[in-house]
C-alpha cells in the first residue's frame, strides 16, 4: 500500500559504482605519490580486520559515525543543516569529563547519569544558538555552526589548557583522568570498543523509529520538504525546527561522552578529530536516510580504521581515506546529475510542457 | 512599399513532441505581414508551445518554420531575435533590481570605451522609444518598484529595441484591468497601423479577440482546428471550436439561507513582503451560507488578507474573528482550530508537498487525529491508506495511485488534491483563493459545483480569483479591492464586468489620481 | 590596562590587519562572484586550501615563486571548472558539494603534503617578495602600515576596483548579476545564464587559489601547513553575505575581521591565545545577525515612510 521500497536499486548501483570509482581513483592518487596501489589497499583490509582490537575499533568508530551522521539526519529532516556537530560534541566531551573529575570520588551510579545530563546539556544548548538564529531572525545555519565549532574548539583548548588541566604534566592540554570505576566497560581488551554501543543502539533505534514510524517523523518530513506548506496545514515548524536542532546538538554531545568515558577516559584533543564532518559526509551518501547511515556508517569506519592501520604498517597517509570518501559523493553526485540531465531530454521538456499549459490559464 | 498580403511568418507541418504529450500536431499556418493575429484555446492546447517554437525557445520535431522568407535552421531566442521576433512573455523577462533603461537595453548595451555599461546613452535610447512607440515609462525607475502595467510597456519596448517587427503576446491582459486592456489595445493597433507590423496575440479571452485582431487561429489538443477572419465568427462559434462540443455551465442551483457571521475583519491593516502596506485599515464581514468574493487586480492586497486571516502573514493592526474567536497572532494551526480550511493561491509552494505522496498531501492536518495513530503516535498506516483512498476516489482524483508524488502530477489534479484535503476538514469557514487556476474547463466546473455544496451546506467563503467570470458565477456578493481597501460592494447581478473594472482601479471612490500617478 | 590599549591601537595592529584581511578579502571577491551568479558557494574554503598548497609545491617543485604562482592560477582555473561542473552543469545540490569539495581539499592536501614533504612539512620554499615602496616612508604612520607587506596586499586592493567595475560598470557585470537574479532574462536575449555561472565559478577559484597562495607562499617563507586556511574560507563567505556581493564592501567587511583579527594577536601576550582567537569568529557571527537585522529594520522603516 505505502511507498516502501525496502531496497532501491539504483541508490544501490550509483553507490556501488561510486565506491568502485572511488577506490580506482584513489589508486592513481596512490600511484602518483609513489605508493602501491596493491599493497596499500591491502595494508587498508589488514588494517580493519587483522584483529579482533581493530575490528573493536571499528565498531566504536562506526557508532561514532552514525550517532553522528543520524545526528544530521534529524536536522536535515526538518531543513535545518547541523554544520556544528564538531563543536557539540567536543563542549559535551568536556562537560562529561570535568564533571566527571569533580566527582572522582563518587559511586557510577551519580556520576554517569549526571555527565551524561550534562554533555546533553551543553550540546543542546550550543545548537539552539544556531537553531534559534535560523528560525527566530532568519540567519544562515551553514555559517554560525562553522564559525561556533572553531569557537568551541578554541574554547575547550583553553579549559583542557588551563583551568581544567591536569595535573599531571604529562599531556599539555587535557583534563585530569577519569576515576577507573567510572569508565565505560571495554568489550575487546586493548580496542576502544566500550558498553557505549548498547546505549548508541538504543539511541539510533530510537531516532529511526520516531522519524519513519510516528507522527511527530511525519510532521518533520513534511517541514523539511515544504515548510511553509507544513506552517500552513497548522504543523509548528518554528518549535519543530529547534527541537530537532536541540536534540541533533545532544546527540552530538553524548557521542563526546561516550568518546570520553569510553575510550579517552579524560578530555583531549584525541577526543574527536572532525569526527563529526565525517558523520555529515556518510549522511550525505546516505541521502539523509537513517538505515544506510547506519550501514554506510559499518563501512566508513572500516576504511577509515584500515587507513590509521596502513598508515603505520605501509606509510600511506591515512587521508587517502577523506578523499575516497568524498570522491564517492563526488561521483553519486556525479551520476544523479547525468541521469537528471538524460530524464531532462524528456522530462524538463514535460515539465516546460505543464508550464506552457499552465500559461495559458 | 510592403505588400499587404506579404507573409511575415509561415508554419509549414510543425510537430513538436514532448515526452507524452504531442503538444502541437502537424501545423500549417500562414500570418501575413501588418495583421494583428490572436491565437486562442485551452488550457495545453499548445498554443504557447506554438509561440516558444517561433521564439526559439525548443526546436520543433518537424515541420518547419518560415520568417520573412527565411528558413529557420537554427532555433535558439538569439537567432529569433535576429530575425526581427520579439516575444513578451506572461510572466515578464525583466530583472527586478536594474533600471527600465538597464532591462530594455540588455545584450545591445551601449558603451564607453567599449568596456563598460553606458548608462546615460542607455537611458536615452529609452526616450527615445518611448517617444516612438508612445508607450511612456520612466527611464531611470527600478523595474521592481513599478505597476505590472508598466512593466508591460518596459517588456514591448525591449522587443522593439531589438528590432523586433513580429511581435509575440502572450496572454498580455492576464495581469491588467480592463482599462489598461483597452489602453494596451490602442497602442497596438496604432503601432501595427503606422509600423507595418505583425502581431499575435495569445489569449483564451474571446472578448478580446473581438475586440483587437483581424484574424484568429484555434487550437485544441495541440491541432489547429481553424482559421478565421474575426469579423465572419462569433464568440460563441470560436469556444465551441475551442472545446470541441458547446460548452454549457450548468446553472448553479442555491439553496439554504444566509446564517451568523463567521469571519468578521475590523480596521486590518497588513504588510507585504516588502514591508508595505498592503491591507489597509479594511473591515469585511461573511457570513454562513454565502460566497463572498473579492474582485481585484493581482498586488492589491487580496493575497496578503487572505494570508492574514488564515495565519500565516502577522497582522500589524485591527482585529479578525474566525467564528467568534480572536485570530490576531495565532499561528494558523490554531486559527485551523476555530474551523478554518484554506485553498491557497499558490499550490505548489503553500498548497502541497510535492516530494510528497498523495496519501501524505491528503493527511496533513489530520494526521494527529487518534484514528490514524496507535498508542498516540505510531502512525497507523492501514487507516491512514485507507481513509485517503477514499478521498482520492470521492474526489475523482486521476493519477497513478495515493502513492504517487504529487509533483508528478498535473495541476488540475494537483489542485484537486488540495481541495480534497481542505474540503475533508468541513469547516465553517473556507478561504479559497484561484481555486482553478491552471485547470481545464471540464475540472473547473466540477470545482464550481463542489464549492456552492459548500455554501448550501452553511459555509461561509472568502474566495479571491483573478478570473472576474469566476468570481461573478460563484458570488453572493463582490466587493472590490484596490491598493488595500474596499473601494465597493455589489450584487454580482446588478453589476456588469465593465463597471467593477472601474471600482477594481479606485475609479470610483476618490482614487483617481492615485490611478493616473502608476 | 594601558598597555594593552596602547599594544591594540598600534601601527603593528593596522599592519597585521591589512595582512590578515587579505587572504579573506581575495576570497570574498571570488565568492561575490559566485553569488552574483546565484550560486551559494560554502566550498570556498577548500578552494584557498588547494591555492595554498599548490602554491608551495610549485614553489618547491620547480624552486621559484614564479613557478608556484603559475600553479596556483592553473589550480584555481581547475577548482573552478571543477566546481561549476557539478553546480551549474550537473545540477548538483551547492551544499554536498560546497562541504565534500572543502573536505576533498583538506584529504588531498594533507595527503599530499605528507606524502611529498613528509609529516615535518615543507622547510622554506621561495617565496613571493615583500614589496618596499621607498615612496611610502616619507609618510609617517600611514607608510608604516602600509609598506613591506606581500605584493597580494597591493594586489587585493586592484582587484576590488577592477572587480567592482566589472561587475557593477560592464555589460558583462550586468549579464552575471541578471544571471543569479533572473535566468531567463538572459536566456530570451539569447546569452546564456550558464555561462555567466562558469565564468563566475572560475573567478572564484582563481581568487580563492591567490588568498591561498597568499597563506603559503606570501606569508609564511612558502610553506604549507595542514589545514592552514583555518576556516577562512567561511568567513570570507560571511562577509560576502554581509556585502550584499559587493566586492569593495566585501573588502571593507574583510579589513573588519582582519582588524579583530590582529587585536586578537596584539592580545595574546595579556589572555591566552586560545581566547582571543575566538573573537574573528564571534564577530562574524555578530556580523551575520546585523545583517538580517539590518535588513529587516530597512524594510520596516521603508514601511513607515510609505504610510
Amino acid at each position: 500500500m505505502k511507498k516502501r521500497k525496502l531496497i532501491h536499486w539504483d541508490y544501490l548501483l550509483a553507490l556501488a559504482i561510486s565506491v568502485l570509482l572511488a577506490f580506482a581513483i584513489g589508486a592513481v592518487i596512490l600511484a602518483v605519490s609513489g605508493h602501491h596501489p596493491g599493497t596499500a589497499y591491502l595494508a587498508m583490509f589488514q588494517g580493519a580486520f587483522s584483529n579482533a582490537r581493530h575490528f573493536g575499533d571499528v565498531l566504536e568508530y562506526a557508532m561514532v559515525l552514525c550517532l553522528c551522521g543520524l545526528a544530521c539526519v534529524l536536522g536535515a529532516r526538518v531543513g535545518i543543516f547541523n554544520v556544528g556537530g564538531e563543536g557539540q560534541l567536543l563542549l559535551g566531551a568536556i562537560a562529561a569529563a570535568q564533571v566527571g573529575v569533580w566527582l572522582s570520588g563518587v559511586t557510577a551510579w551519580v556520576t554517569i547519569p549526571l555527565a551524561a545530563l550534562a554533555a546533553i546539556a551543553t550540546g543542546a544548548l550550543y545548537a539552539l544558538i544556531p537553531g534559534v538564529l535560523k528560525v527566530k531572525v532568519k540567519v544562515n545555519e551553514v555559517i554560525t555552526t562553522i564559525m561556533l565549532n572553531t569557537i568551541a574548539a578554541s574554547l575547550c583548548q583553553y579549559l583542557a589548557k588551563g583551568p581544567w588541566n591536569s595535573a599531571s604534566k604529562t599531556i599539555v592540554a587535557g583534563t585530569e583522568q577519569l576515576s577507573a570505576q567510572h569508565w565505560f566497560g571495554g568489550l575487546i581488551p586493548g580496542s576502544s570498543l566500550s558498553t557505549a554501543i548498547f546505549a548508541a543502539a538504543i539511541m539510533a533505534f530510537l531516532i529511526w523509529y520516531v522519524m519513519q514510524k510516528t507522527s511527530k517523523g511525519f510532521e518533520m518530513k513534511l517541514t523539511g520538504q515544504n515548510p511553509r506548506f507544513a506552517r500552513f496545514s497548522g504543523i509548528k515548524t518554528d518549535r519543530l525546527v529547534i527541537t530537532c536542532m536541540a536534540i541533533s546538538g545532544a546527540i552530538c554531545g553524548l557521542v563526546g561522552m561516550f568518546r570520553v568515558y569510553g575510550a579517552e577516559h579524560m578530555y583531549k584533543s584525541s577526543v574527536s578529530n572532525d569526527y563529526y564532518f565525517e558523520g555529515l559526509m556518510v549522511a550525505m551518501i546516505a541521502q539523509y536516510q537513517p538505515v544506510p547511515v547506519m550501514l554506510l556508517s559499518l563501512f566508513f569506519a572500516v576504511l577509515k580504521i584500515g587507513a590509521q592501520g596502513m598508515e603505520l604498517s605501509a606509510g600511506v597517509p591515512n587521508q587517502i581515506y577523506l578523499i575516497i570518501q568524498t570522491i564517492i559523493i563526488f561521483c553519486m553526485a556525479a551520476q544523479s546529475g547525468i541521469s537528471a540531465s538524460l530524464r531532462a531530454k524528456t522530462g524538463k521538456r514535460k515539465a516546460s510542457a505543464a508550464e506552457g499549459g499552465k500559461d495559458n490559464g | 512599399m510592403k505588400d499587404q498580403n506579404e507573409i511575415a511568418v509561415s508554419f509549414s507541418h510543425v510537430s513538436m513532441q514532448f515526452p507524452g504529450v504531442l503538444a502541437n500536431d502537424d501545423i500549417s499556418l500562414d500570418i501575413r505581414r501588418g495583421e494583428i493575429f490572436a491565437l486562442v484555446g485551452e488550457n495545453g492546447a499548445g498554443k504557447s508551445t506554438l509561440m516558444n517554437l517561433l521564439y526559439g525557445i525548443h526546436t520543433p520535431t518537424s515541420g518547419e518554420i518560415t520568417v520573412q522568407g527565411e528558413k529557420i535552421t537554427q532555433f535558439s531566442p538569439k537567432n529569433a531575435i535576429a530575425h526581427g521576433v520579439g516575444m513578451v512573455h506572461q510572466h515578464f523577462m525583466l530583472v527586478p533590481s536594474f533600471t527600465v533603461a538597464q532591462n530594455i537595453v540588455m545584450r545591445q548595451e551601449p558603451r564607453k570605451l567599449g568596456l563598460f555599461f553606458d548608462n546615460r546613452a542607455a537611458e536615452d535610447i529609452t526616450r527615445q522609444l518611448v517617444a516612438e512607440y508612445g508607450l511612456q515609462v520612466e527611464p531611470s525607475a527600478v523595474v521592481q518598484e513599478i505597476s505590472v502595467g508598466l512593466q508591460q510597456r518596459v517588456e514591448i519596448l525591449k522587443a522593439f529595441y531589438r528590432g523586433a517587427d513580429i511581435l509575440i503576446l502572450d496572454e498580455p491582459t492576464a495581469v491588467l484591468t480592463p482599462q489598461e486592456t483597452d489602453e494596451l489595445f490602442d497602442v497596438i493597433r496604432r503601432i501595427v497601423a503606422e509600423k507595418n507590423m505583425t502581431v499575435i496575440i495569445i489569449t483564451h479571452k474571446l472578448g478580446e479577440v473581438m475586440a483587437i485582431s483581424h484574424r484568429v487561429g484555434v487550437m485544441r489538443k495541440g491541432k489547429l482546428v481553424g482559421v478565421e477572419e474575426t469579423a465572419h465568427v462569433t464568440q460563441r462559434q470560436l469556444a465551441s471550436m475551442m472545446v470541441g462540443r458547446p460548452v454549457l455551465f450548468d446553472q448553479l442551483a442555491r439553496t439554504g439561507t444566509r446564517g451568523a457571521v463567521q469571519i468578521a475583519v475590523e480596521d486590518l491593516t497588513v504588510q507585504n513582503d516588502r514591508g508595505l502596506r498592503a491591507v489597509n485599515g479594511l473591515s469585511l464581514q461573511v457570513h454562513a451560507g454565502e460566497v463572498l468574493g473579492i474582485a481585484a487586480i493581482e498586488g492589491n492586497g487580496q493575497s496578503e488578507l487572505l494570508e492574514a486571516i488564515a495565519g500565516m502573514r502577522p497582522v500589524t493592526g485591527g482585529s479578525i474573528c474566525i467564528c467568534g474567536q480572536n485570530a490576531v497572532g495565532r499561528t494558523p494551526g490554531e486559527i485551523r482550530a476555530m474551523g478554518l480550511a484554506h485553498i491557497p493561491e499558490d499550490r505548489l509552494a503553500t498548497g502541497v508537498s510535492k516530494d510528497a505522496s498523495v496519501q501524505d498531501n491528503l493527511l496533513v492536518g489530520k494526521h494527529m487525529l487518534p484514528e490514524f495513530n496507535r498508542f498516540g503516535f505510531h502512525q497507523d498506516t492501514r487507516a491512514i491508506a485507507q481513509y485517503s483512498q477514499q478521498i482520492y476516489d470521492s474526489f475523482d482524483i486521476r493519477g497513478s495511485g495515493i502513492d504517487m508524488r504529487v509533483g508528478d502530477m498535473s495541476g488540475g489534479n494537483m489542485q484537486k488534491v488540495v481541495v480534497a484535503r481542505e474540503f475533508s476538514f468541513d469547516t465553517p469557514v473556507l478561504l479559497i483563493s484561484q481555486p482553478t487556476r491552471g485547470v481545464d474547463v471540464g475540472a473547473m466546473a466540477f470545482f464550481h459545483s463542489r464549492i456552492i455544496e459548500k455554501r448550501n451546506s452553511g459555509c461561509a467563503i472568502l474566495l479571491v480569483s483573478a478570473d472576474l467570470d469566476e468570481v461573478f458565477r460563484l458570488s453572493d456578493r463582490i466587493i472590490t479591492l484596490y491598493e488595500g481597501e474596499i473601494t465597493g460592494e455589489f450584487d454580482p447581478s446588478a453589476i456588469s464586468k465593465e463597471e467593477i473594472g472601474y471600482y477594481m482601479t479606485g475609479s470610483r471612490s476618490g482614487k483617481e489620481l492615485a490611478h493616473e500617478e502608476a | 590596562m594601558g598597555e594593552i590599549l596602547k599594544s591594540i591601537f598600534s601601527v603593528g595592529t593596522l599592519n597585521q590587519m591589512l595582512r590578515s584581511a587579505t587572504p579573506v578579502a581575495l576570497a570574498a571577491i571570488g565568492g561575490s562572484m559566485t553569488e552574483h551568479a546565484g550560486i551559494m558557494n560554502i566550498g570556498m574554503d577548500g578552494m584557498i586550501l588547494m591555492g595554498a598548497f599548490f602554491g608551495a609545491l610549485g614553489s618547491y617543485l620547480f624552486g621559484s615563486a614564479a613557478a608556484g604562482l603559475a600553479m596556483v592560477l592553473l589550480m584555481g582555473i581547475l577548482v573552478g571548472l571543477f566546481f561549476a561542473l557539478f553546480v551549474v552543469k550537473l545540477h548538483s545540490d551547492e551544499f554536498i558539494i560546497g562541504c565534500a569539495l572543502n573536505t576533498f581539499a583538506l584529504g588531498l592536501t594533507t595527503y599530499l603534503s605528507r606524502s611529498i614533504f613528509g609529516s615535518a612539512g615543507t622547510k622554506g620554499n621561495p617565496a613571493l617578495p615583500k614589496l618596499h615602496l621607498p615612496l611610502l616612508d616619507k609618510i609617517p604612520i600611514v607608510g608604516e602600515v602600509l609598506n613591506n607587506h606581500s605584493i597580494f596586499v597591493y594586489l587585493t586592493l586592484i582587484f576590488v576596483i577592477i572587480m567592482w567595475l566589472y561587475v557593477y560598470k560592464t555589460p558583462q557585470g550586468f549579464w552575471l548579476r541578471a544571471s543569479g537574479e533572473k535566468p531567463e532574462t538572459l536566456r530570451t536575449a539569447g546569452i546564456s545564464p550558464e555561462k555567466m555561472k562558469w565564468i563566475a565559478s572560475i573567478l572564484c577559484g582563481i581568487f580563492c587559489a591567490l588568498a591561498g597562495a597568499h597563506l603559503s607562499l606570501g606569508q609564511l617563507n612558502g610553506t604549507f601547513a595542514e589545514n592552514m586556511v583555518n576556516s577562512r574560507g567561511y568567513i570570507a563567505f560571511a562577509c560576502v553575505i554581509f556585502a550584499a556581493a559587493n566586492p569593495a564592501k566585501a573588502y571593507l567587511a574583510a579589513l573588519m575581521f582582519g582588524f579583530f583579527d590582529a587585536i586578537g594577536l596584539r592580545l595574546q601576550k595579556h589572555v591566552s591565545p586560545e581566547l582571543t582567537g575566538m573573537i574573528p569568529y564571534i564577530i562574524t557571527i555578530v556580523m551575520m545577525v546585523y545583517v538580517v537585522v539590518r535588513s529587516q529594520k530597512k524594510k520596516r522603516t521603508k514601511a513607515q515612510q510609505k504610510a
